[in-house]
């Protein structure tokens, strides 16, 4: 019983991280087609920003927002500078359908070595707000933290955020139309090009949260979100990469998979289980539980 | 069609013949980078049939050169194959597994297939850990044996340089025929237009997975090359960035040249290391930023090349030929 409540637990946390990741995938996936690989590089510059108002004010309440601020400038800066013409480059050839794959690929490098050029990759030890150690309930030590419950009501907090606006602003509608139908939207009178660089900045200030939830308790460096990458990417793909409802079920699916495999199994599998849970799923729906044919609706 | 097979064939022993007589002629260190160069030609040429010509994107060939080194490896140690018989057992086992994956794949499409694969290429070095047949993370050792005494006394790396240049020649003389075949055309059709493709009578299904195939069995030669050079074999080298690094050398060049597109790319990747190390000690730069500037200056140039000369130099060289013969055209008129 209490295996089946810490692995529910950390699934739920675990989870709840994989599923904002996976939504910030999701939004720049929906509104440009793009696969963004430097999503983790953008969460981890601005959390280094993050740890730089933390360790200056010393508070994380300011850190947060400042980190999520950051990653939507940045966002905003790589998608109007960089991908927003790389589209209308390389639109044909043998390059087009992976062009921007590849380039988020190489801003990912310039970020790596460039945060490691301005912070080292020694390791920055980013306090966390509440308490990290697990809770006690009678004489039982449960591996769940304030800090987990922390990141599990941000998430949700941000995840509703976006869905009230994707459903209840007017802005959200032109988000969804320009990712829907450009063209189409365009004729309405969406400048689908601001609107998009706006999917961009979303996305960067999501990852940023991100970045800023789950390294307290941990360590900073240049590569410390990549695995992140990894994880959100397979949640994203589960749920069909173009609904954010998708992403929640992705990330929830992954974090409940992992924590169960290694609280009753082995902690071995941890990088094994993300591929062998992708591959099922995707073999019965090749384009994730909620992503191909009427769902583009979302 | 013939004729340009054997001109093939007779450009490619004339290659072979040159750079067996440069072996004796240079030092330990270029042929090590010479090593390095060959293994890097052939985990791009993996690359390129895959993503340029049939259009898939797999961000996990790194993946299928560890299991092409383990099995090169693993078919040393347990059923005593003679060295030169566990490269081609390297090529079957990465193939078969390329099979396994390329039947999903097929269903799958850009960034699907990229996140199966980049799962993958997370997933498999881990698998050293669990199983102790695998070594670990200390890994297994590898003898690359020695040079047949007919060549009498061999250096190690000269035998090293003589084996993986072999290899890199006779994948690039397999891979250019099987691109320019009807398999190669089949691929480029299905890549540009699937549906007419598969009008004109083309397996669009069956053509993908034969290219994923191809293109595991190539990087499984590529590891076990690479194990060949490093002695030995274990997960850390077969990280994630070795993945990436292979689409750059692929994209660098253009993404569906081989010729001399995987070369460029190769001697881009080994040169960098060596160009970054003269500018550290030339300009007396700090550690810090010496250490990550190979990657910034690497990734810069991949955003640059995509940015710039999306299908290659070759392309945009062709493209500005073509505009000024049109604007020289325009003038007479």
């Amino acid at each position: 019983m209490e295996k089946l409540i810490s692995a529910s637990l950390i699934g739920l946390s675990q989870g709840a991280i994989f599923a904002l990741m996976a939504l910030a995938l999701v939004l720049v996936f929906r509104s440009t087609r793009v696969v963004n690989f430097a999503q983790a590089g953008q969460a981890m510059v601005s959390t280094y920003i993050g740890w730089e108002v933390v360790t200056r004010t010393e508070n994380y309440w300011i850190a947060l927002p400042a980190a999520a601020l950051a990653g939507a400038l940045l966002a905003a800066i790589i998608e109007t500078f960089l991908m927003r013409p790389l589209a209308k480059r390389a639109s044909h050839g043998a390059i087009a359908p992976v062009a921007s794959i590849i380039a988020s690929l190489g801003v990912l490098g310039v970020l790596h070595s460039g945060a490691a050029m301005i912070w080292t990759t020694e390791q920055k030890l980013f306090e966390s707000p509440v308490s990290v150690n697990g809770i006690e309930i009678g004489s039982t030590v449960y591996p769940f933290s304030q800090a987990d419950m922390l990141i599990i009501s941000t998430v949700v907090i941000v995840m509703l955020t976006f869905a009230f606006f994707f459903q209840r602003t007017s802005l959200g509608l032109s988000l969804r139309a320009a990712a829907f139908q450009p063209e189409i939207s365009r004729l309405a009178g969406v400048r689908v090009d601001r609107v998009r660089t706006i999917g961009w900045a979303l996305s960067g200030a999501a990852g940023a949260v991100v970045g800023v939830l789950v390294t307290p308790g941990n360590y900073l460096s240049p590569f410390s979100l990549d695995i992140l990458l990894v994880y959100g990417f397979v949640a994203a793909v589960i749920g069909g990469l173009e609904s954010p409802q998708g992403a929640a079920l992705g990330g929830l699916i992954l974090g409940m998979s992992l924590s169960f495999t290694s609280i009753y199994v082995s902690s071995g599998l941890t990088f094994i289980v993300p591929f062998i849970v992708l591959l099922l799923i995707l073999l019965v729906k090749p384009k994730g539980i909620f992503g191909g044919g009427s769902s583009r609706n979302a | 069609m013939h004729s340009t097979h054997r001109r093939r064939l007779i450009l490619f022993i004339v290659v072979g013949a040159v750079l067996f007589y440069f072996s004796s002629r240079v030092g330990i260190l270029r042929l090590y980078q010479g090593s390095t160069v060959s293994m890097y030609v052939i985990a791009i040429g993996s690359i390129i049939l895959l993503t340029g010509y049939s259009g898939q994107i797999s961000l996990g060939n790194g993946a299928f050169m560890a299991i092409g080194a383990y099995v090169a490896v693993l078919s040393q140690l347990y059923l005593d194959l003679p060295f030169f018989l566990t490269f081609f057992v390297a090529v079957l086992g990465a193939a078969l597994a390329g099979l396994v994956l390329g039947i999903a794949a097929a269903r799958l499409t850009g960034p699907y297939l990229a996140g199966a694969t980049l799962a993958l290429a997370v997933a498999l070095p881990s698998i050293a850990n669990l199983f102790p047949v695998l070594g670990g993370e200390q890994g297994l050792g590898y003898d690359s044996g020695n040079a047949p005494s007919l060549f009498g006394e061999v250096a190690r790396f000269k035998w090293l340089f003589w084996i993986s240049s072999l290899a890199a020649l006779i994948t690039c003389l397999l891979l250019q025929n099987i691109l320019k075949s009807r398999y190669g055309r089949a691929w480029k059709s299905i890549r540009s237009n699937s549906v007419a493709a598969e009008l004109t009578g083309i397996n669009a299904a069956k053509s993908k997975v034969l290219a994923f195939v191809l293109s595991a069995g190539i990087a499984g030669l590529a590891g076990a090359v690479l194990t060949m050079s490093l002695g030995t074999v274990s997960p850390s080298a077969f990280p994630l960035s070795l993945s990436f690094a292979l689409i750059t050398g692929a994209v660098i060049a253009g993404i569906s040249s081989l010729l001399p597109g995987s070369l460029v790319g190769a001697v881009v990747l080994v040169g960098m290391s060596q160009l970054v190390g003269a500018l550290t000690t030339r300009f007396e730069i700090g550690d810090v930023l010496a250490q990550n500037l190979k990657e910034l200056i690497v990734s810069a140039l991949l955003i640059l090349a995509v940015v710039f000369t999306p299908n290659g130099p070759g392309e945009k060289i062709r493209e500005m030929r073509d505009h000024r013969k049109h604007h020289s055209h325009g003038g007479h008129r």
